[in-house]
């Protein structure tokens, strides 16, 4: 037996809603498997969602909101180890290139812009994500949102003058030490392979840059065979990815 | 919040009580019986948030077990302070609709005259 495509995308927005509020993760996990096991044998009997959560859906989700514990302990982890994670993320790339430096027009920019993604993706996964979760647009409005965040990113690295802070190599390394134990800790803590997985793609340019003699690195054959490569492996995961949902969806 | 809701939603508290004191039970049956009393819920899933609050404050206890349709499912069943409350809300809802109807009856009878 499955759930609809109406009920199941209810169940991953309610999921968000109350992530987003703060609940404790284990009562999200047990309210929500009773309302899917609801949701199954209702409409396994021809019921319609309607008839289970109402008109609202939103109103619905805020009544089930209201009745649980808010858990302080998990969102005081959780928020300074995000901060972290963000520092980590832009501090890697620099740190593995050898060129990690401090301005403050890098710290102001990096925090505002940081601050600005944490709102943007927060926004998208809450109100927006859920309603895509199933459609082809999921893809396009994350992928989106990367290039835009990545965008503004760059954009406060060129704008970046002055550094009143540059690091020695011995420096540069430790950072990457520092960032390395942060991404291993998140993936402990998330019991996902996504923060090692994502460095690890992002660590192969500034490796590459960093350890290829000068006339590689210029050769537009080497270039054009660099860009090929990381395209395949690009579209690959794609593929992977896409089939796996495929199968799950069978 | 209107008065007919507010006091639909003391009244859902009190029932869903009486119906865990019958046994164990779990939501989807929980419905199912609600309306075998013809018992006007506004929409099935509003017996959740209830069912919440009734766990939050130990008036019953729950547990998640494996079920024929597939995700696990959890049963509730009363607690001994639970029991308590469902007794003061007999007494209360006794002596409330016996006022409500004794009024309304008196009513009747001044239509009538």
């Amino acid at each position: 037996m499955m759930l609809s495509k109406e009920a199941d995308q209810f169940i991953i927005e309610l999921r968000m809603y109350l992530l987003s509020k703060g609940k404790k993760e284990e009562e999200i996990a047990e309210i929500t498997a009773e309302l899917e096991d609801h949701l199954l044998v209702a409409e396994a009997e021809g019921k319609g969602i309607k008839d289970i959560i109402g008109s609202s859906p939103r109103e619905y989700m805020k009544s089930i909101g209201k009745e649980m514990g808010f858990d302080a302990r998990q969102f005081m982890t959780l928020a300074p180890m995000t901060v972290l994670l963000v520092v980590a993320f832009s501090c890697f790339t620099p740190a593995l290139m050898g060129e990690f430096s401090l301005s403050k027009v890098g710290i102001w920019g990096l925090g505002t812009v940081s601050a600005l993604s944490f709102v943007l993706y927060g926004f998208l996964l809450v109100r927006v994500l859920p309603k895509f979760f199933h459609s082809k647009w999921f893809f396009v409005i994350v992928g989106a949102a990367y290039i835009i965040t990545t965008g503004i990113f760059l954009a406060v690295h060129f704008l970046e003058q002055d550094p009143f802070f540059i690091a020695s190599p011995m420096q540069n390394n430790l950072i990457v030490i520092g960032c390395i134990i942060v991404f291993i800790t998140w993936a402990f803590y998330s019991k996902s392979w996504i923060t090692i997985i994502v460095p690890f793609f992002l660590s192969w340019g500034p490796l590459a840059l960093r350890f290829t003699p000068e006339h590689i690195n210029e050769d537009p054959v080497y270039i054009t065979i660099t860009i090929v490569i990381f395209t395949l492996i690009i579209a690959s995961i794609i593929y992977f990815v896409y089939r796996k949902n495929k199968k799950k969806k069978a | 919040m209107s008065t007919t809701t507010q006091m639909l939603k003391g009244l859902l508290e009190g029932s869903l009580l009486a119906l865990i004191a019958k046994g164990e039970t779990y939501g989807y049956e929980i419905t199912e019986k609600l309306k075998e009393h013809n018992f006007a819920v506004v929409s099935e899933g509003s017996i959740y948030p209830v069912l919440l609050r009734l766990q939050k404050n130990k008036l019953v206890t729950s547990v998640m077990r494996k079920s024929p349709a597939g995700p696990k499912r959890k049963y509730y069943s009363i607690t001994e302070v639970g029991l308590e409350e469902l007794e003061r809300f007999k007494e209360h809802w006794e002596k409330l609709s016996a006022g409500v109807y004794s009024l309304l009856e008196e009513g009747d009878g001044d239509d009538v005259i």
